[in-house]
Protein backbone atom coordinates (compact mmCIF):
# COMPACT_ATOMS: atom_id res chain seq x y z
CA UNK A 1 0.00 0.00 0.00
CA UNK A 2 1.46 3.62 -0.86
CA UNK A 3 2.37 5.62 1.70
CA UNK A 4 2.00 9.52 1.81
CA UNK A 5 4.89 11.29 1.82
CA UNK A 6 5.23 14.86 2.83
CA UNK A 7 7.02 17.19 0.01
CA UNK A 8 9.99 17.83 2.11
CA UNK A 9 10.24 17.45 5.99
CA UNK A 10 13.68 19.63 5.92
CA UNK A 11 12.93 23.14 6.96
CA UNK A 12 14.78 25.72 4.65
CA UNK A 13 15.89 29.21 6.36
CA UNK A 14 13.99 31.29 2.96
CA UNK A 15 10.49 29.38 4.54
CA UNK A 16 7.83 31.60 6.41
CA UNK A 17 5.12 30.20 8.62
CA UNK A 18 2.05 32.04 6.26
CA UNK A 19 0.15 29.35 7.40
CA UNK A 20 -0.35 30.19 11.10
CA UNK A 21 0.08 33.75 10.26
CA UNK A 22 -3.27 33.34 7.86
CA UNK A 23 -5.05 31.41 10.76
CA UNK A 24 -3.64 33.50 13.72
CA UNK A 25 -4.65 36.79 11.29
CA UNK A 26 -8.21 35.45 11.33
CA UNK A 27 -8.34 34.52 14.83
CA UNK A 28 -7.21 38.24 15.49
CA UNK A 29 -10.06 39.75 13.11
CA UNK A 30 -12.41 37.80 14.65
CA UNK A 31 -11.63 38.93 18.41
CA UNK A 32 -11.27 42.70 17.61
CA UNK A 33 -14.68 42.25 15.54
CA UNK A 34 -16.43 40.86 18.70
CA UNK A 35 -14.87 43.19 20.74
CA UNK A 36 -15.39 46.37 18.68
CA UNK A 37 -17.55 45.11 15.46
CA UNK A 38 -20.54 47.66 16.07
CA UNK A 39 -18.66 50.42 17.19
CA UNK A 40 -16.14 50.50 14.17
CA UNK A 41 -19.78 50.01 11.73
CA UNK A 42 -21.56 52.72 14.14
CA UNK A 43 -18.62 54.81 13.36
CA UNK A 44 -18.98 54.17 9.97
CA UNK A 45 -22.79 54.60 9.16
CA UNK A 46 -22.57 58.21 10.60
CA UNK A 47 -20.80 59.78 7.59
CA UNK A 48 -22.71 57.63 5.53
CA UNK A 49 -26.09 58.68 6.76
CA UNK A 50 -24.94 62.05 6.69
CA UNK A 51 -24.26 61.92 2.72
CA UNK A 52 -28.17 60.95 2.90
CA UNK A 53 -29.87 60.66 0.01
CA UNK A 54 -27.12 61.14 -2.01
CA UNK A 55 -25.78 57.95 -1.50
CA UNK A 56 -28.50 55.02 -3.36
CA UNK A 57 -30.49 52.86 -0.47
CA UNK A 58 -28.77 49.63 -1.78
CA UNK A 59 -24.88 50.54 -0.56
CA UNK A 60 -26.06 52.47 2.59
CA UNK A 61 -28.04 49.21 3.25
CA UNK A 62 -24.11 47.27 2.65
CA UNK A 63 -22.86 49.30 5.87
CA UNK A 64 -24.45 47.74 9.28
CA UNK A 65 -26.38 49.93 11.51
CA UNK A 66 -27.36 47.22 13.62
CA UNK A 67 -30.96 47.31 12.17
CA UNK A 68 -32.14 44.95 9.33
CA UNK A 69 -35.10 46.20 7.27
CA UNK A 70 -37.19 43.57 6.64
CA UNK A 71 -40.27 43.63 4.20
CA UNK A 72 -42.90 41.19 3.08
CA UNK A 73 -43.81 42.86 0.11
CA UNK A 74 -41.20 45.45 -1.70
CA UNK A 75 -40.90 48.50 -2.55
CA UNK A 76 -41.87 50.14 1.03
CA UNK A 77 -45.09 51.68 1.12
CA UNK A 78 -44.59 56.00 0.78
CA UNK A 79 -46.22 58.19 3.06
CA UNK A 80 -48.32 61.06 1.66
CA UNK A 81 -49.16 63.44 4.42
CA UNK A 82 -51.91 65.09 2.43
CA UNK A 83 -53.56 61.52 1.74
CA UNK A 84 -52.56 59.59 4.40
CA UNK A 85 -55.44 58.30 7.37
CA UNK A 86 -55.24 56.34 10.71
CA UNK A 87 -58.46 54.89 10.58
CA UNK A 88 -59.96 53.54 14.21
CA UNK A 89 -62.47 51.10 13.45
CA UNK A 90 -64.52 47.69 14.41
CA UNK A 91 -65.82 47.19 17.89
CA UNK A 92 -65.57 51.09 19.43
CA UNK A 93 -68.24 53.51 20.11
CA UNK A 94 -67.31 56.26 18.05
CA UNK A 95 -64.81 54.92 14.75
CA UNK A 96 -61.73 57.84 14.10
CA UNK A 97 -60.51 58.51 10.86
CA UNK A 98 -57.85 60.73 11.44
CA UNK A 99 -55.52 62.28 9.33
CA UNK A 100 -51.80 63.21 9.72
CA UNK A 101 -52.36 66.42 11.14
CA UNK A 102 -54.53 65.17 13.63
CA UNK A 103 -52.49 62.34 14.24
CA UNK A 104 -49.31 64.29 14.53
CA UNK A 105 -51.25 67.05 17.52
CA UNK A 106 -52.05 64.42 19.72
CA UNK A 107 -50.64 64.33 23.08
CA UNK A 108 -46.92 62.50 22.45
CA UNK A 109 -44.51 61.14 24.91
CA UNK A 110 -40.79 59.53 24.62
CA UNK A 111 -39.18 56.20 25.72
CA UNK A 112 -35.83 54.80 25.45
CA UNK A 113 -35.98 51.00 24.74
CA UNK A 114 -34.09 48.42 23.59
CA UNK A 115 -35.01 46.54 20.49
CA UNK A 116 -35.00 42.50 19.33
CA UNK A 117 -35.32 40.72 16.25
CA UNK A 118 -36.48 36.95 16.35
CA UNK A 119 -33.54 36.17 14.51
CA UNK A 120 -31.04 37.17 17.25
CA UNK A 121 -30.60 40.96 16.83
CA UNK A 122 -31.05 43.95 18.77
CA UNK A 123 -30.29 47.55 18.90
CA UNK A 124 -29.98 48.73 22.48
CA UNK A 125 -31.76 51.98 23.73
CA UNK A 126 -33.61 53.43 20.57
CA UNK A 127 -35.02 56.72 21.37
CA UNK A 128 -38.88 57.14 20.28
CA UNK A 129 -41.64 59.69 20.32
CA UNK A 130 -45.35 58.59 19.91
CA UNK A 131 -48.70 58.26 21.04
CA UNK A 132 -50.09 55.60 23.80
CA UNK A 133 -52.87 53.75 22.46
CA UNK A 134 -54.82 54.82 25.56
CA UNK A 135 -54.97 58.08 24.03
CA UNK A 136 -56.94 56.50 21.01
CA UNK A 137 -59.07 54.71 23.23
CA UNK A 138 -60.09 57.68 25.02
CA UNK A 139 -61.02 59.14 21.83
CA UNK A 140 -62.92 55.94 20.12
CA UNK A 141 -64.42 54.09 22.98
CA UNK A 142 -63.93 49.87 22.54
CA UNK A 143 -66.80 48.16 23.20
CA UNK A 144 -67.25 45.91 26.52
CA UNK A 145 -66.73 42.53 23.64
CA UNK A 146 -63.23 44.06 22.13
CA UNK A 147 -60.85 41.58 23.17
CA UNK A 148 -58.15 42.17 20.55
CA UNK A 149 -56.52 44.64 18.27
CA UNK A 150 -55.48 44.14 14.68
CA UNK A 151 -52.95 46.50 13.23
CA UNK A 152 -53.03 46.53 9.89
CA UNK A 153 -49.69 47.68 7.78
CA UNK A 154 -50.44 49.92 4.33
CA UNK A 155 -47.82 47.01 3.32
CA UNK A 156 -50.37 44.56 2.04
CA UNK A 157 -50.78 41.63 3.50
CA UNK A 158 -49.01 42.50 6.50
CA UNK A 159 -51.09 42.29 10.07
CA UNK A 160 -50.25 41.94 13.38
CA UNK A 161 -52.47 41.20 16.57
CA UNK A 162 -52.32 42.26 20.93
CA UNK A 163 -54.56 41.88 23.10
CA UNK A 164 -56.58 44.84 23.87
CA UNK A 165 -54.78 44.61 27.50
CA UNK A 166 -51.60 43.99 26.08
CA UNK A 167 -51.67 47.57 24.16
CA UNK A 168 -51.57 49.39 27.30
CA UNK A 169 -48.85 47.93 28.87
CA UNK A 170 -46.18 50.50 29.90
CA UNK A 171 -44.10 50.85 27.11
CA UNK A 172 -46.37 50.24 24.10
CA UNK A 173 -46.77 53.03 21.80
CA UNK A 174 -47.51 54.32 18.04
CA UNK A 175 -44.17 55.88 17.23
CA UNK A 176 -44.10 58.58 14.93
CA UNK A 177 -40.19 59.84 15.79
CA UNK A 178 -36.81 58.25 15.57
CA UNK A 179 -33.52 59.02 17.34
CA UNK A 180 -35.48 62.82 17.26
CA UNK A 181 -36.36 62.42 13.61
CA UNK A 182 -39.52 61.63 11.78
CA UNK A 183 -39.83 57.67 11.31
CA UNK A 184 -37.94 56.84 8.70
CA UNK A 185 -39.15 55.11 5.28
CA UNK A 186 -37.80 51.70 6.09
CA UNK A 187 -39.14 52.02 9.95
CA UNK A 188 -43.08 52.45 9.08
CA UNK A 189 -43.09 56.15 8.18
CA UNK A 190 -45.22 57.65 9.45
CA UNK A 191 -46.45 55.50 12.16
CA UNK A 192 -45.38 52.21 13.78
CA UNK A 193 -46.05 49.46 16.97
CA UNK A 194 -43.54 49.13 19.40
CA UNK A 195 -43.68 46.80 21.91
CA UNK A 196 -40.03 46.78 23.46
CA UNK A 197 -41.06 43.24 25.16
CA UNK A 198 -42.01 41.39 22.23
CA UNK A 199 -39.86 40.72 19.28
CA UNK A 200 -39.94 43.18 16.27
CA UNK A 201 -42.25 41.15 13.76
CA UNK A 202 -45.21 42.29 16.43
CA UNK A 203 -44.56 45.95 15.54
CA UNK A 204 -46.53 46.92 12.68
CA UNK A 205 -44.75 49.47 9.93
CA UNK A 206 -46.44 51.36 8.03
CA UNK A 207 -49.37 51.58 9.78
CA UNK A 208 -52.99 52.74 8.70
CA UNK A 209 -55.69 51.20 10.23
CA UNK A 210 -56.47 49.45 13.94
CA UNK A 211 -59.26 47.18 14.11
CA UNK A 212 -61.15 46.18 17.38
CA UNK A 213 -62.46 42.56 17.08
CA UNK A 214 -63.82 39.75 19.49
CA UNK A 215 -62.09 37.10 18.65
CA UNK A 216 -57.88 36.65 18.12
CA UNK A 217 -56.73 36.78 14.28
CA UNK A 218 -53.03 35.73 14.02
CA UNK A 219 -51.23 38.07 12.35
CA UNK A 220 -49.00 37.42 9.47
CA UNK A 221 -46.08 35.65 10.86
CA UNK A 222 -48.25 34.21 13.72
CA UNK A 223 -50.02 32.50 10.10
CA UNK A 224 -46.79 30.99 9.02
CA UNK A 225 -45.76 29.95 12.79
CA UNK A 226 -44.49 32.12 14.62
CA UNK A 227 -45.84 32.33 18.09
CA UNK A 228 -48.70 35.56 19.20
CA UNK A 229 -47.28 35.68 22.13
CA UNK A 230 -43.65 36.68 21.24
CA UNK A 231 -41.65 37.78 24.70
CA UNK A 232 -38.12 38.21 24.05
CA UNK A 233 -36.69 35.39 25.54
CA UNK A 234 -39.92 33.74 25.75
CA UNK A 235 -40.99 32.66 22.66
CA UNK A 236 -39.90 31.00 19.11
CA UNK A 237 -38.18 28.38 19.77
CA UNK A 238 -35.99 29.23 23.06
CA UNK A 239 -34.29 26.63 24.12
CA UNK B 1 -0.52 7.69 -6.16
CA UNK B 2 -1.82 8.02 -2.46
CA UNK B 3 -2.30 12.07 -2.09
CA UNK B 4 -4.72 12.19 1.04
CA UNK B 5 -4.69 8.95 3.42
CA UNK B 6 -7.83 7.67 5.15
CA UNK B 7 -7.64 10.43 7.93
CA UNK B 8 -7.61 13.32 6.09
CA UNK B 9 -10.44 12.28 3.55
CA UNK B 10 -12.37 11.85 7.00
CA UNK B 11 -11.61 14.96 8.57
CA UNK B 12 -11.63 16.56 5.35
CA UNK B 13 -15.16 14.98 4.48
CA UNK B 14 -16.67 15.24 8.03
CA UNK B 15 -15.94 19.12 7.49
CA UNK B 16 -17.45 19.32 4.13
CA UNK B 17 -20.55 17.51 5.35
CA UNK B 18 -21.33 19.76 8.49
CA UNK B 19 -19.89 22.97 7.05
CA UNK B 20 -22.78 22.29 4.71
CA UNK B 21 -25.64 21.39 6.63
CA UNK B 22 -24.32 24.99 8.85
CA UNK B 23 -24.26 27.28 5.79
CA UNK B 24 -28.06 25.68 4.46
CA UNK B 25 -29.74 26.13 7.88
CA UNK B 26 -27.69 29.27 8.98
CA UNK B 27 -29.21 30.75 5.97
CA UNK B 28 -32.79 29.56 6.48
CA UNK B 29 -32.35 31.03 9.98
CA UNK B 30 -30.54 34.24 8.19
CA UNK B 31 -31.88 35.28 5.06
CA UNK B 32 -35.10 37.49 5.16
CA UNK B 33 -36.33 35.62 2.21
CA UNK B 34 -36.28 32.31 3.63
CA UNK B 35 -38.03 33.61 6.69
CA UNK B 36 -41.40 31.26 6.20
CA UNK B 37 -39.20 28.20 5.90
CA UNK B 38 -37.70 29.02 8.90
CA UNK B 39 -40.64 29.47 10.60
CA UNK B 40 -39.94 26.47 13.30
CA UNK B 41 -37.09 28.21 13.99
CA UNK B 42 -35.94 25.58 16.98
CA UNK B 43 -36.01 22.64 14.81
CA UNK B 44 -33.59 24.68 12.49
CA UNK B 45 -31.45 26.02 15.25
CA UNK B 46 -31.02 22.48 16.77
CA UNK B 47 -30.01 20.68 13.12
CA UNK B 48 -27.30 24.10 13.00
CA UNK B 49 -25.93 23.68 16.47
CA UNK B 50 -25.97 19.94 16.13
CA UNK B 51 -23.75 20.41 13.04
CA UNK B 52 -21.33 21.97 14.65
CA UNK B 53 -21.34 19.79 17.78
CA UNK B 54 -20.63 16.86 15.59
CA UNK B 55 -17.83 18.32 13.64
CA UNK B 56 -16.03 19.16 17.00
CA UNK B 57 -17.12 16.07 18.77
CA UNK B 58 -15.49 14.30 15.41
CA UNK B 59 -12.63 15.95 15.37
CA UNK B 60 -11.62 15.01 18.64
CA UNK B 61 -12.61 11.54 18.01
CA UNK B 62 -10.81 11.40 14.95
CA UNK B 63 -7.53 13.42 16.62
CA UNK B 64 -6.14 10.12 19.00
CA UNK B 65 -3.73 7.80 17.02
CA UNK B 66 -3.66 10.44 13.97
CA UNK B 67 -2.09 13.10 15.84
CA UNK B 68 1.40 12.71 13.84
CA UNK B 69 -0.34 13.33 10.73
CA UNK B 70 -2.31 16.17 11.55
CA UNK B 71 0.71 17.50 12.88
CA UNK B 72 2.64 16.75 9.74
CA UNK B 73 -0.02 18.12 7.31
CA UNK B 74 0.06 21.14 9.68
CA UNK B 75 3.04 21.23 9.42
CA UNK B 76 3.25 21.51 5.36
CA UNK B 77 0.27 23.74 5.32
CA UNK B 78 2.14 26.71 7.68
CA UNK B 79 5.82 26.67 5.54
CA UNK B 80 5.49 28.67 2.60
CA UNK B 81 8.69 28.52 0.49
CA UNK B 82 9.61 30.57 -2.02
CA UNK B 83 7.98 28.54 -4.88
CA UNK B 84 5.02 28.78 -2.54
CA UNK B 85 5.08 32.59 -2.73
CA UNK B 86 6.04 33.04 -6.83
CA UNK B 87 2.65 30.84 -6.82
CA UNK B 88 0.52 32.92 -5.35
CA UNK B 89 1.90 35.60 -7.92
CA UNK B 90 1.02 33.73 -10.34
CA UNK B 91 -2.15 33.17 -9.37
CA UNK B 92 -3.19 36.53 -9.56
CA UNK B 93 -1.23 37.76 -12.41
CA UNK B 94 -0.88 34.26 -14.30
CA UNK B 95 1.89 35.11 -16.54
CA UNK B 96 4.82 32.75 -16.95
CA UNK B 97 4.73 28.95 -16.21
CA UNK B 98 2.89 27.34 -13.01
CA UNK B 99 5.87 27.34 -10.33
CA UNK B 100 6.34 23.58 -9.01
CA UNK B 101 4.53 23.01 -5.87
CA UNK B 102 4.26 20.35 -3.06
CA UNK B 103 1.47 18.15 -2.10
CA UNK B 104 -0.88 20.91 -1.29
CA UNK B 105 -0.07 24.21 -3.71
CA UNK B 106 0.07 27.96 -1.82
CA UNK B 107 -3.39 28.27 -2.57
CA UNK B 108 -4.38 25.33 -0.92
CA UNK B 109 -2.53 26.14 2.07
CA UNK B 110 -3.64 29.40 2.30
CA UNK B 111 -7.58 28.09 2.02
CA UNK B 112 -6.87 25.50 4.85
CA UNK B 113 -5.42 28.18 6.90
CA UNK B 114 -8.14 30.92 6.67
CA UNK B 115 -10.81 28.02 6.72
CA UNK B 116 -9.16 26.52 9.97
CA UNK B 117 -9.42 30.07 11.43
CA UNK B 118 -13.36 30.79 10.66
CA UNK B 119 -13.75 27.32 12.42
CA UNK B 120 -12.49 28.90 15.84
CA UNK B 121 -14.16 32.71 14.75
CA UNK B 122 -17.87 30.72 13.92
CA UNK B 123 -17.58 28.31 16.86
CA UNK B 124 -16.55 31.48 19.51
CA UNK B 125 -18.87 34.21 17.90
CA UNK B 126 -22.00 30.90 17.42
CA UNK B 127 -21.51 30.15 21.20
CA UNK B 128 -22.01 33.84 22.32
CA UNK B 129 -25.26 33.90 19.73
CA UNK B 130 -26.65 30.58 21.24
CA UNK B 131 -25.79 32.76 24.68
CA UNK B 132 -27.43 35.57 24.41
CA UNK B 133 -30.38 33.90 22.73
CA UNK B 134 -30.75 32.29 25.57
CA UNK B 135 -30.07 34.85 28.19
CA UNK B 136 -31.19 38.80 27.76
CA UNK B 137 -27.92 39.58 30.01
CA UNK B 138 -25.87 38.11 27.15
CA UNK B 139 -27.23 40.74 24.57
CA UNK B 140 -25.13 43.95 23.56
CA UNK B 141 -22.24 42.40 25.08
CA UNK B 142 -20.13 41.37 22.12
CA UNK B 143 -20.97 42.08 18.74
CA UNK B 144 -21.10 37.95 17.92
CA UNK B 145 -23.64 37.94 15.13
CA UNK B 146 -22.11 40.93 13.57
CA UNK B 147 -18.69 38.69 13.06
CA UNK B 148 -20.57 35.78 12.76
CA UNK B 149 -22.29 37.53 9.41
CA UNK B 150 -18.73 38.36 8.27
CA UNK B 151 -17.53 34.95 8.60
CA UNK B 152 -20.05 33.65 6.64
CA UNK B 153 -19.57 36.06 3.69
CA UNK B 154 -15.81 34.88 3.47
CA UNK B 155 -16.40 31.54 4.04
CA UNK B 156 -19.23 31.22 1.41
CA UNK B 157 -17.13 32.25 -1.38
CA UNK B 158 -14.05 30.22 -0.02
CA UNK B 159 -16.42 27.06 -0.53
CA UNK B 160 -18.01 28.66 -3.98
CA UNK B 161 -14.41 28.48 -5.21
CA UNK B 162 -13.17 25.44 -3.97
CA UNK B 163 -16.40 23.74 -5.04
CA UNK B 164 -15.75 25.33 -8.67
CA UNK B 165 -11.72 24.06 -8.91
CA UNK B 166 -13.32 20.34 -7.73
CA UNK B 167 -16.14 19.73 -9.91
CA UNK B 168 -15.87 22.02 -12.71
CA UNK B 169 -12.55 23.62 -13.94
CA UNK B 170 -11.24 20.70 -16.05
CA UNK B 171 -7.56 20.94 -14.98
CA UNK B 172 -7.90 20.52 -11.01
CA UNK B 173 -11.29 18.53 -10.96
CA UNK B 174 -9.29 15.35 -10.98
CA UNK B 175 -8.33 15.90 -7.72
CA UNK B 176 -11.90 15.02 -6.11
CA UNK B 177 -10.61 11.47 -6.61
CA UNK B 178 -7.97 11.75 -4.73
CA UNK B 179 -10.42 13.00 -1.64
CA UNK B 180 -12.61 10.67 -2.59
CA UNK B 181 -10.03 7.55 -2.86
CA UNK B 182 -7.16 8.71 -1.73
CA UNK B 183 -5.40 8.72 -5.12
CA UNK B 184 -4.41 10.72 -7.77
CA UNK B 185 -2.77 9.64 -11.04
CA UNK B 186 0.69 10.11 -11.76
CA UNK B 187 0.96 12.53 -14.69
CA UNK B 188 -1.63 15.06 -13.12
CA UNK B 189 0.52 15.04 -10.04
CA UNK B 190 3.47 16.01 -11.77
CA UNK B 191 1.71 18.77 -13.79
CA UNK B 192 0.18 19.94 -10.08
CA UNK B 193 2.43 18.94 -7.78
CA UNK B 194 5.73 18.23 -9.09
CA UNK B 195 7.98 18.79 -6.29
CA UNK B 196 5.68 16.17 -4.13
CA UNK B 197 5.97 13.94 -6.74
CA UNK B 198 10.00 14.46 -6.91
CA UNK B 199 9.95 14.05 -3.17
CA UNK B 200 8.33 10.50 -3.94
CA UNK B 201 9.89 9.65 -6.45
CA UNK B 202 13.61 10.35 -4.86
CA UNK B 203 12.85 8.83 -1.40
CA UNK B 204 11.10 5.33 -3.42
CA UNK B 205 14.90 5.09 -5.19
CA UNK B 206 16.91 6.19 -2.11
CA UNK B 207 18.04 5.64 0.91
CA UNK B 208 15.32 6.70 2.20
CA UNK B 209 17.52 8.38 5.44
CA UNK B 210 14.87 11.12 5.68
CA UNK B 211 12.06 9.05 7.83
CA UNK B 212 8.75 10.18 6.01
CA UNK B 213 6.23 11.71 8.36
CA UNK B 214 3.83 9.49 7.05
CA UNK B 215 0.93 7.34 8.21
CA UNK B 216 0.99 3.09 8.46
CA UNK B 217 -1.85 1.96 6.75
Amino acid sequence: MAQIRVADDTERVSDRRMGRGAFLGVLGLGVVGLAFGERITRGLSGPIGAVGDVVPSAIKELVPTGWRIYAVNPPWPTFHPATYRLQVTGMVERPLTLRWSDVDSLPAVSETANFHCVTGWTVGGVHWRGIRLQTLWDMAHPLPEARYVNFVSLEHPYVDTLSLEQTTMPQVMLAHTMEGAPLPREHGAPLRLVIPEMYGYKGVKWLHRIELVDKLVPGYWEQRGYDVDAWVGRSNGYF
Amino acid sequence: MTRFSAFERTLHWLLAVTFLTMAATGLILYLPSLAEVAANRGMWKSIHLGAAIAFWAGLIALLPGNGRQFRGAAREIDRFDEDDRRWLQWAVTRRGDEPAQGRFNAGQKLNTAIVSGLMVVFTVSGTLMYLQETDAAFRGRTSAILVHDLATWVALPLVAGHLWLALVNPSTRHSMRGILLGGVRRDWARRHHRKWMDTVEGQAVGTGSAEPPSPSP
